[in-house]
């Protein structure tokens, strides 16, 4: 690997990462079944906020956005609206096998199958229902990519949104979320690359 | 001159608050039987906070209000006795420092005014019904007061007249007005009982709703400067302020008792909350000033 020189403008980015690494609040969206494993993660046994997560009650203040479990076509919309709205950087992590591939719901009509199509995932946390270890484990590497700087999912969404919206149409029919994506990521300086997505499709 | 000992005030009031509100949740951790964030946890939310590279506004309204509020709440600090800066303090005026306490509701009413979520309209509105409650009986226990020392108003001679040995604070002297004066600093630091302004469980966070990034920094920071002015108000009137490790040592334990209250007690709902008020701390500071009066 090459390590890249050391500019003043990389120098303040690993510094930031290193403060934002420190204060995660979570944006719980728990429509599926993973919820139930959340208390005890809170509370005193296994205590997130030791890491600097806590819930947060709306997504304008989040950073994280937790998707647990299945995702009915409906909760897909809100997940998108949520998503939308929260202020970059931000993260999504997926709880729980349905998120992957659809779990136990894998040939249900009405859920969505895979959570990565739709809005970009940073983390999965497997399992059916992955317990308060493996949740406080996967935050752990979540801190971790924050911190080296390569939890870039958000940079993604405005890279790929083209082939994100498309997807998101493909389930949801007709859908606007009325935020132009296409601005905010002018605003960001990303440049749009959804061709080699549009290949793989 | 003047405005490095002022920079050297806001930075000390500043960072007291910060420690008070790390503290708030580490006592709050341990109460849970939780090891807790880390003591610093604010300052790193706050750094965080300032990080965000979106900040969403509203509109004009939005962006004033936050000034409103960061500005009020320092203009507040300098008419506050303490021990870092005295040069404004000779024309201090209580009374003058209880209306500068108002500014950042208001600031805050007129930002959430221009967002238009339902949550932070309720929340707003809370939040000044909160503010009949626990102003009138901050200002009975001041009228009382400044009865007692023959209608002085102005906060320096209230505190210099407790001076000498801890018998002559007014928590001993007058400690009806201390009870009353706790439940109004409860009140104002919005925690537990009265905590129906913010409540996260109920209506996201209240006025705050909307205000992500650099615009809910602002507002942790003004929450700092608060929680240094409001339990400093108490400190002057009741404990006798002091030099500045005293003064500091004071606030500390003063904002422990309350988190301990925070956390012992549930939420009232906003009008149980004002009718607890105006049944108990008012009656026992109108009390309090007939004391005084009849002891003339």
């Amino acid at each position: 690997m090459i390590k890249k020189p050391l500019t003043q403008q990389r120098a303040w980015q690993i510094v930031l990462n290193r403060l934002r690494k420190k204060s995660l609040w979570i944006l719980h969206y728990c429509t599926g079944c993973g919820a139930i494993e959340l208390p005890p993660t809170k509370t005193s046994r296994w205590d997130m906020e030791r890491f600097g997560l806590i819930p947060m009650a709306t997504p304008r203040q989040a950073d994280i956005l937790l998707v647990t479990g299945y995702l009915a076509k409906k909760s897909l919309k809100r997940v998108i609206l949520s998503y939308e709205q929260m202020q970059s950087p931000k993260w999504v992590v997926g709880l729980g096998s349905c998120t992957i591939d659809g779990g136990m719901y894998w040939d249900s009509y009405s859920t969505i199958k895979k959570l990565d199509e739709y809005i970009p995932v940073d983390l999965y946390i497997a399992g059916c229902m992955p317990q308060p270890e493996a949740i406080i484990a996967g935050f752990g590497e979540l801190i971790d990519r924050i911190e080296k700087g390569v939890a870039c999912g958000w940079k993604d969404y405005y890279r790929n949104w083209r082939w994100y919206k498309i997807n998101q149409q493909k389930v949801l029919g007709e859908f606007d979320t009325k935020v132009d994506i296409a601005r905010e990521a002018e605003f960001y300086r990303l440049k749009n690359g959804s061709k080699e997505y549009q290949r793989k499709n | 001159m003047v405005l490095l000992r002022a920079g050297i005030y806001i930075l000390a009031a500043f960072f007291t608050g910060l420690f008070l509100m790390g503290l708030g949740r580490k006592i709050t951790a341990r109460l849970q039987r939780r090891y807790g964030p880390p003591l610093w946890q604010p300052l790193y939310d706050i750094a965080k906070l300032f990080s965000k590279r979106t900040n969403i506004s509203h509109g004009l309204m939005m962006d004033f209000s936050v000034i409103i509020l960061l500005g009020g709440t320092l203009l507040s600090l300098f008419f506050l006795p303490n021990p870092y800066f005295k040069d404004f303090l000779a024309s201090a005026d209580i009374i003058v420092l209880l209306y500068l306490l108002l500014l950042p509701s208001l600031g805050m009413a007129l930002g959430v005014g221009e967002v238009a979520n339902p949550n932070g309209s309720i929340g707003i509105s809370r939040a000044l019904i909160m503010l009949l409650g626990y102003d009138f009986t901050l200002l009975a226990v001041v009228v009382g007061l400044s009865l007692a020392y023959g209608g002085n108003t102005y906060f320096v001679d209230i505190v210099s007249q407790q001076g000498g040995s801890f018998i002559h604070w007014n928590l001993f002297r007058f400690p009806l007005f201390a009870l009353a004066a706790f439940f109004a600093t409860l009140g104002m630091l919005k925690l537990e009982p009265f905590e129906v302004m913010v409540a996260p469980h109920e209506i996201a966070t209240g006025p705050m709703v909307e205000f992500g990034g650099r615009y809910l920094g602002m507002l942790f920071l003004q929450y700092s400067f608060a929680l240094f002015i409001e339990i400093g108000i108490f400190v002057n009137l009741f404990l006798g302020g002091g030099g500045i490790i005293l003064f500091t040592l004071k606030v500390i334990s003063v904002f422990v008792v309350g988190v301990l209250v925070n956390n012992i007690f549930a939420c009232f709902r906003t009008e149980q909350a004002v009718k607890f008020f105006w049944k108990y701390p008012l009656v026992l500071s109108l009390a309090g000033i007939i004391m005084v009066m009849a002891g003339k």
